[in-house]
């Protein structure tokens, strides 16, 4: 036992004081908080007063309606006008005046106080087409996007409706659309996640698992390669078994992992206590970046521990797989083509727990989640999404720790074998009498 | 007879396509030191890792200490320096001492104690904080040299010690083996440089290809080899000795080694009358010197140059 604990101390230690270990750690935390902050900024920054020409060319006062709307929409979050629309009359010379407008769209507004964000363009017949062009310089941003069509369709719908003679006011209310606010029940509580918090959230999750199971696993791999490349492994087996160099290596790589995910998880917390403040820090007020609290996933305990616990059980799962993987080539590029089985199997969870999104009580997610490979990411993205009742969790729970009991079963015996080998690449049938031999 | 502590009994190993070591026994005993010589690909290494039991017999066994249990359960008792050398890169130097102690057993304030202790007497204090990577070989070799003996183990097992180290180093880690032999603890070493043997070992055993040639103590191994020897060193006109040493009345073998030679004088062969037949000739001799065989004519008598050929690994079909 005390032998593990210096293995186990040994991985713990000496990976923590790594460079990569602190860069990681830190970065991480600053990630996430860039993406508090960063989407506050463009969105406020991006959709209020946008100066916006309406290049009129269509008959009637299509054009003069569209330009009165623009005006009065409202940013929802800041309250600030989101365009500053101009209207020009263009009948019958529309590409003239586009012409000699392009030039000045897109320019800092610095560079020229006549600097405009884009051009709304109205052909002669945009009204029957449906058919409008926008020039400008942030078509790649969705969010405005879709505000511009929002905003549009109503106009476009209520033109038509009064060309067949409908009273213009009665039209233009009727074409109001839909405005869907969605929130979470759990378990007949309402909570304040949004629709699109909970797909956030079980995308983050299902993120954190792949990235930290394949970073870590292969760090366990590259680690015994090291061992055996620099035969420091004669000298660790003369004293210690191979299963007690396994599980010290596997439990020390673990312990760092969960510091990692510890630090980055609590970071979270921090950001999510403090957004408002932290979102003001960068000159955007509290008001304008409250929207995000939504954005950034409440996660309950729970969910935490039902996370952990599939974490450290998927962890120890597909690193002894890749421990047993390093103990049987010779140099990490032999290791490529070993490690295959297991990123698709990797994969193959992460697919899982994302086809899960759609329906979370599915047979193919309650096949997944007794299935130890996949239950990983499946389950704590199930139980993301809605409750997992007790029996059925507890079953779940079950079943990864009798996979895991087998898998170490399994791979404890070729690293046994293969930590000595060296030389000639160890094949499947190799693998096999070694799994076969007591 | 001493208690015995590491017992070979008929071990025989394979690997694909030849037989490395073949119905090999040993017995050596507690106290002093004990070399295992043979030639490259002899089987030394695979006899060690046999009693380290890092590769287990096909045939055969082996015992430690008189006891089944194998050289893990027990290697809180013994020291072993493999024939690769290998250490953590990027660990420092202190720190992979005291997590090598750990493994053997001790505690990290002991495993410390004695890890300071040993850096400072191999002249090593400046370096406990440095990482491994930043040692030379030489020094990186005394390193894993102070991680074997930490523990004040029993037996001490290492192959090729004093391999790829320069004359000063080899001779500190030297004068080392011989310290611990001398407080009664047993040194089981590997090696093809018979000088080495020949001045540390108490009891020797040759291997070559894979089968056990010469077992006993130094000095009885040299009086049942027998015969009367003759050490020269040729001052000037060593050339000229070429008839006389042909002389089959006189000598009964020569090995040549240029400005010097070993002789075996022929039955009944007198080495004042080689002496004399020398001066007449005209050589010039800084030595003249009557002595038993060395390791080395034994070695070549008993391997011959074909047992210094390794066998040729056929693969398998």
């Amino acid at each position: 036992m005390g032998k593990i604990l210096a293995v186990v101390r040994r991985e713990f230690v000496e990976r923590v004081r790594t460079k990569a270990f602190i860069l990681g750690t830190i970065l991480g935390p600053v990630f996430f908080g860039a993406l508090a902050i960063l989407p506050s900024l463009i969105l406020t920054r991006q959709s209020s007063g946008q100066r916006i020409v309406v290049v009129d060319g269509a008959p009637g006062d299509f054009g003069a309606r569209v330009e009165q709307v623009l005006a009065a929409a409202q940013n929802r979050q800041s309250q600030e006008a989101t365009y500053a629309p101009i209207r020009i009359a263009a009948s019958g010379r529309v590409q003239d005046v586009v012409d000699s407008l392009v030039p000045l769209t897109g320019v800092s507004k610095k560079q020229n106080a006549n600097a405009l964000d884009g051009l709304l363009i109205l052909d002669e017949g945009a009204v029957t087409t449906g058919k409008l062009r926008y020039f400008g310089k942030n078509v790649g941003s969705m969010e405005d996007m879709r505000e511009l069509r929002t905003n549009l369709t109503p106009v476009l719908v209520s033109e038509r409706l009064s060309a067949v003679g409908v009273d213009p006011g009665v039209a233009m209310k009727a074409s109001t659309p839909v405005n869907l606010e969605t929130r979470k029940v759990t378990e007949g509580r309402l909570t304040e996640e949004s629709g699109a918090s909970t797909f956030i959230l079980a995308y983050a999750m299902g993120i954190i698992l792949y990235m930290a199971l394949v970073l870590y696993g292969t760090q366990v791999m590259t680690s015994v390669i090291e061992e055996k490349s620099n035969r420091i492994v004669e000298v660790l087996v003369s004293s210690l078994t191979p299963f007690q160099m396994m599980l010290g290596k596997v439990l020390g790589v673990g312990l760092v992992s969960l510091l990692q995910l510890g630090i980055w998880v609590s970071a979270l917390f921090v950001f999510q206590k403090y957004q408002a403040q932290i979102v003001g820090l960068f000159g955007v007020s509290a008001a304008s970046g409250g929207g995000m609290a939504s954005m950034l996933p409440s996660m309950d305990p729970m969910l935490i521990v039902v996370f952990l616990l599939f974490f450290v059980l998927g962890f120890l799962f597909y690193s002894s797989a890749y421990a047993a993987i390093g103990s049987m080539v010779n140099t990490v590029q032999e290791a490529q083509q070993l490690q295959t089985p297991v990123v698709v199997l990797t994969l193959a969870g992460w697919f899982s727990g994302f086809a899960l999104l759609r329906d979370p009580t599915s047979t193919y997610a309650q096949v997944a989640s007794l299935i130890p490979p996949l239950a990983p990411f499946v389950v704590p993205v199930r139980y993301s999404i809605a409750r997992i009742p007790l029996p059925e969790l507890l079953l779940y729970i079950l079943a990864m720790v009798a996979g895991l009991v087998l898998i170490v079963w399994l791979t404890s015996r070729i690293y046994r074998v293969g930590i000595l080998m060296y030389g000639k690449q160890a094949s499947l049938k190799d693998m096999w009498r070694w799994i076969r031999t007591a | 007879m001493a208690e015995t502590v590491i017992s070979v009994n008929g071990v025989t190993k394979r690997f694909s396509g030849h037989v490395a070591v073949q119905d090999l026994s040993l017995s050596i005993p507690r106290g002093g030191i004990f070399g295992l010589l043979g030639p490259n690909g002899a089987g030394k290494s695979t006899t060690i890792r046999m009693i380290m039991n890092i590769i287990v017999p096909d045939e055969g066994r082996v015992d430690l200490f008189g006891s089944k249990a194998g050289a893990r359960d027990q290697s809180g008792r013994i020291g072993f320096l493999p024939e690769e050398r290998g250490l953590y890169k990027k660990m420092k130097v202190l720190d992979h001492l005291i997590f090598l102690a750990e493994t053997k057993g001790l505690s990290r304030r002991a495993g410390r104690d004695k890890a300071v202790e040993w850096l400072r007497r191999l002249d090593l204090s400046d370096w406990t904080n440095k990482k491994v990577e930043d040692l030379s070989k030489g020094m990186q070799q005394k390193v894993q040299f102070i991680g074997t003996l930490l523990h004040d183990p029993e037996l001490v097992i290492l192959d090729e010690p004093f391999s790829g180290l320069d004359p000063v180093n080899s001779r500190v880690m030297r004068e080392v083996v011989v310290e611990v032999a001398r407080t009664g603890r047993t040194v089981l070493f590997s090696t093809h440089i018979m000088e080495h043997a020949e001045q540390m070992c108490d009891r020797i055993a040759i291997i070559a290809h894979g089968k056990k040639v010469v077992d006993g103590g130094l000095a009885e191994i040299k009086r049942e080899f027998g015969g009367k020897h003759v050490n020269l060193t040729f001052s000037r006109d060593g050339d000229r000795a070429a008839p006389v040493l042909a002389d089959r009345r006189l000598v009964g073998r020569v090995e040549d080694r240029g400005a010097s030679a070993e002789v075996e004088l022929a039955p009944g062969g007198d080495p004042d009358a080689l002496l004399a037949e020398l001066v007449r000739a005209g050589v010039g001799l800084s030595r003249f010197e009557v002595a038993e065989a060395s390791l080395q004519s034994i070695f070549i008598a008993k391997v011959g140059a074909d047992g210094a050929r390794p066998y040729a690994v056929t693969e398998e079909s």
